[in-house]
């Protein structure tokens, strides 16, 4: 049983939307997760950096032939870290008597 | 913390988890041009076996199995740069509603061919199965990106109702 726990680290907006997209993924492509979050590579080396130390974030480093790759995911730790800060974020919303669920934006054309 | 935390505050945050986890099963993965050029090998492998001549189905068969492997190399590459993890892929019912889906595509698609090569054969118009070939890939080429929306759709449908 997960407990509601909010998570300060987390809930810094860039690195929510970097969290949040890793908790959806395996293993993610540093290019992917750039791409997608909008951030530059040095801005997501240091979001990264700091996921890591704080144990949410393992980071993988690999060559494809002679072009490195680097790759990350949430640890198991940073995995209960984002269940609990979302429970956490649920009961916010549900104390104040609103919706749970997210809004989906099923339109969204910057995700193609 | 969290009591500092306005509502409205963790409901955009709520918003934002929810749209990067459509925003990663709605990744890209197969590029446009995937299902035409998949689509034009196949014509061409239907025609060289019709054409009955040893040599030209070695080459058709040869460009068949090379062309495929050298365009799936882009469309695996990016599968495996970020997968849905598999507490999205294996929602209850979405592994057999998937395999339903790509069942009932095949079994489409086949049919497309065998009507219309069995109809031109009868009807004596020359190169039926190449033909049919074009008509069940242009279906292939059309009706596969179309799937692939409905399963990612599908997903994202789950996905949000689970929270």
């Amino acid at each position: 049983m997960i407990t509601p726990r909010f998570d300060e680290l987390i809930h810094a907006p860039t690195r929510l939307s970097l969290v949040a997209f890793l908790a959806a993924t395996g293993w993610a492509d540093f290019a992917v997760l750039r791409d997608s979050v909008g951030l530059s590579d040095s801005a997501l080396s240091k979001q990264l950096t700091t996921l890591e130390h704080a144990g949410y974030v393992e980071i993988r480093k690999a060559f494809v032939g002679k072009r490195p790759r680097t790759s990350a995911r949430l640890t198991a730790d940073g995995r209960t870290a984002f269940d609990r800060h979302v429970l956490a974020l649920q009961e916010i919303v549900a104390r104040a008597g609103g919706s749970v669920v997210p809004s989906s934006r099923s339109s969204d054309k910057a995700m193609e | 913390m969290s009591d500092q935390v306005e509502p409205a505050d963790a409901a955009r945050a709520l918003s934002e988890i929810g749209r990067r986890r459509e925003q990663v099963i709605r990744r890209k993965v197969f590029p446009g041009w995937f299902w035409w050029a998949q689509a034009v090998l196949t014509v061409a492998l239907t025609a060289a076996i019709e054409s009955q001549r040893g040599v030209l189905i070695g080459i058709g068969i040869t460009l068949f199995a090379a062309g495929s492997l050298v365009i799936n190399v882009p469309v695996s590459r990016a599968a495996r740069a970020a997968p849905p993890h598999r507490s999205l892929a294996s929602q209850p019912g979405s592994a057999r509603k998937t395999l339903l889906g790509l069942a009932t595509f095949m079994v489409v698609l086949l049919g497309v061919a065998l009507a219309t090569g069995l109809s031109l054969g009868a009807a004596g118009v020359p190169y039926p199965g190449t033909i049919a070939a074009a008509v069940a890939s242009v279906v292939f080429a059309v009706g596969g990106p179309m799937g692939v929306r409905a399963e990612q759709a599908m997903l994202v449908r789950r996905a949000g109702s689970q929270g």
